[in-house]
């Protein structure tokens, strides 16, 4: 392997594809799709409390990298077989040039294709970022974990082009692929749920049944003139609502979710690792949070929460019960994806996954292009 | 630099594709591999040139084995394959700047050797249209001047002279010949004997994966070996019956000529003296096949 054959293959792939296809008008149309999304998400969220910056940075993001998933894959889904269909894969492997050569080429052709992709997006990332409520940190960590999964992304696709005769066949696998790496994360994750959702004993710090068991209103009416003292107490009694003097340990059944054993289907969606790399933080306004559109922000607290999974201690749910009279205000309150947001990140487990499994199809490609073939696929000929 | 193929087998699947073949191709020579469609001369090609595994037997390229050094044989041989395609958008000079760029050559020597290869192919005006647009002929060319962009000292060439018009046939046989005299070893697959016959110095026949004899095409061989002369005449009548009387082989064919098989040129000119001896009138006296499609017809004549 060389870095002058993987130029020179990848010079080759470049210049067949500004001449051939009709990559100008793909770009165009892509930037005028993301120009769009991004304007809608400004006019949707253009509102004090809604803070446009946040919103656009997630909508943007996730309209890139949904956009790339669909257009990316095509970039290298053909260009092995599609090679050998044309004649012209052979030609090269009897010339110095290593599988290798060939392999990393393609590689580097098509991921330098994406990544200009992806820079046509940063204007419309700057101006989100104009908006406010960002870092420009956080953009560049995410165009950089996005880079990344892109890079594995026509990996994937040209690992397919190798193991398939047909053209048409290495697509297909590769569109289930990237399907089932958003999907069926998701979908797995959903289903496996019920079989990590067990009934248990809790401790719970709050108020418990008995009290609102001793606390029901009498079965009298109210109205009638001829109630007891000791009725007339039981009515007040049920009147007035628990005071954190109430509040005790006690324990009780429940059904709880141990998502910390099945959270590693999550990051695993490429989705998952660029939210979870980045998400935009939330901040207050006038002392209050607002309620901004941040998707990222909630797939990453999510996640994390998964992956924490159910508390062991105690169970606070004092606060939740206590109206009046009770120490608990606004100040006080956690969110618990905030909460979540402070925890440890789950996208390193998610990117490394997905950077193992590019290197891995990589190496699958090298091998597949080498030559003497020992056995064919049937049905294809080498030239 | 010569190659050595010693009883080599390849299989796809159950197909069996090369049986047996043997052979040695010399520097300096062009050897010719002629065979019927389908048996097997393409992928002994792809086996000599490094893509495909022989199941069994040898292959030596100038002393190298292509399936443990690929890399030393690559560097020595110019393999042109059969149907082939180019690189749509590139222009035929990019094309062989690339091919060149991937055997590492230098990008000012690389365009002096297009240059210099394109005179030889014949598509200098040619050079910075699209390969896409080229005829197949010229995309042949093309082809051509590929395999040799490396100077190689072995050529493999399959079938190179399908969909050449005459001339380009002609030129191509000289640029063999050529090649050959700068002593380089030069294996070509065809079926178009007539043309192997003038630019052969050796034919290997191959029939149904196996290598069925090597004919030398010397001088020799074109003077002693058996060939068709059609005989037309004025008499056809007495012509027949005074063949069958010395009993020369000979069969009618279309529009009254006389097919007669005669054993070299020695034989044929006594046979023309002694049927003008005889008073018949001959009008044309000439070979209808080369001494090569003889040998190649009776060698693969068990096809049927
Ligand atoms: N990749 C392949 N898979 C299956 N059969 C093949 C393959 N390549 C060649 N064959 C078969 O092997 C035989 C020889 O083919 P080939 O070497 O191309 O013949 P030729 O070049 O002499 O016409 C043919 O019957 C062909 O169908
Ligand atoms: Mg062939």
């Amino acid at each position: 392997m060389s870095w002058h054959g993987v130029r020179t293959i990848a010079a080759l792939e470049l210049r067949q594809r500004i001449r051939t296809s009709r990559w100008p008008i793909v770009l165009v149309v892509w930037v005028v799709l993301i120009g769009l999304v991004t304007f809608l998400a400004y006019w949707a969220t253009n509102d004090p409390d809604l803070r446009s910056g946040e919103a656009m940075y997630d909508i943007v993001i996730f309209f890139v990298l949904g956009l790339s998933m669909l257009i990316v894959p095509s970039l290298t889904a053909t260009s092995v077989n599609g090679d050998r269909e044309h004649g012209v894969l052979a030609t090269l492997q009897t010339t110095l040039l290593s599988p290798w050569d060939i392999a990393l080429g393609k590689l580097l052709a098509a991921w330098t294709i994406s990544v200009a992709f992806l820079a046509s997006s940063l204007p419309f990332l700057a101006w989100a970022w104009v908006e406010g409520g960002i870092s420009a940190g956080h953009i560049v960590l995410s165009l950089l974990v996005l880079v990344l999964v892109l890079a594995v992304v026509c990996a994937i696709g040209l690992m397919f082009s190798t193991l398939t005769a047909r053209p048409v066949a290495s697509a297909v696998l590769t569109y289930l692929t990237m399907g089932a790496l958003v999907f069926g994360t998701t979908i797995g994750f959903g289903l496996s749920a019920f079989l990590v959702t067990q009934e248990e004993t809790q401790q719970v710090y709050g108020i418990p049944e008995s009290w609102y068991e001793q606390h029901q209103p009498p079965d009298v009416d109210p109205a009638d003139p001829n109630l007891t003292p000791e009725q007339l107490e039981e009515i007040k009694k049920a009147q007035t609502g628990p005071t954190r003097a109430d509040c005790t340990t006690f324990t009780r059944r429940a059904s709880v979710a141990h998502t910390e054993r099945i959270w590693w289907m999550l990051p695993l969606n490429p989705f998952v690792v660029v939210a979870d790399a980045a998400p935009s933080q939330p901040r207050k306004v006038n002392g209050y949070y607002a309620s901004g559109f941040t998707p990222m922000r909630w797939i990453s607290g999510g996640s994390r929460m998964a992956r924490n999974g159910p508390d062991d201690g105690v169970k606070q749910e004092c606060d939740n019960y206590v109206g009046d009279g009770g120490s608990g205000n606004e100040s006080d309150y956690v969110d618990p994806f905030d909460a979540a947001q402070r925890t440890a990140p789950v996208w390193p487990v998610g990117l490394g996954f997905l950077l193992l499994a590019g290197v891995g199809a990589a190496v699958v490609a090298g091998q597949r292009l080498r030559t003497p073939i020992r056995r064919l696929p049937n049905g294809t000929r080498i030239a | 630099m010569s190659i050595e193929v010693q009883g080599v087998r390849r299989a796809f699947g159950d197909v069996l594709a090369v049986d047996s073949i043997s052979l040695t191709a010399e520097p300096g020579e062009v050897t010719a591999l002629i065979g019927p469609n389908g048996s097997g001369k393409t992928t002994l090609l792809l086996m000599l040139a490094t893509l495909l595994v022989p199941d069994q037997g040898q292959i030596r390229i100038d002393g190298l084995d292509p399936v443990s050094q690929p890399t030393e044989v690559r560097a020595r041989i110019g393999w042109m394959p059969d149907g082939f395609g180019t690189w749509d958008a590139l222009t035929v000079r990019e094309v062989l700047h690339t091919i060149a760029a991937a055997y590492r050559i230098p990008p000012d020597r690389a365009r002096a050797r297009t240059d210099e290869l394109l005179a030889t192919v014949h598509l200098e005006d040619l050079g910075d249209r699209r390969a896409r647009v080229l005829s197949r002929g010229q995309k042949q060319r093309l082809g051509l001047a590929r395999a040799l962009i490396n100077d190689p000292s072995v050529l493999l060439l399959d079938e190179p002279a399908s969909g050449l018009d005459p001339r380009s046939r002609i030129e191509l046989r000289d640029v063999l010949r050529s090649l050959a005299a700068q002593g380089k070893t030069v294996l070509v697959s065809s079926h178009i004997l007539t043309e192997l016959q003038e630019v052969a110095d050796r034919a290997i026949i191959v029939a149904r994966g196996r290598s069925l004899e090597t004919q030398s095409l010397d001088s020799d061989f074109v003077a002693t070996g058996v060939a068709s002369w059609r005989i037309d005449s004025l008499d056809p009548q007495p012509l027949a019956s005074w063949l069958e009387e010395h009993h020369v082989p000979a069969n009618r064919v279309g529009g009254g000529l006389t097919e007669v098989e005669v054993a070299g040129e020695e034989n044929a000119a006594r046979l023309l003296a002694d049927l003008v001896r005889v008073g018949i009138r001959v009008i044309a006296f000439t070979p209808s096949q080369g001494a090569l499609e003889s040998a190649y017809l009776a060698a693969t004549e068990d096809r049927r």
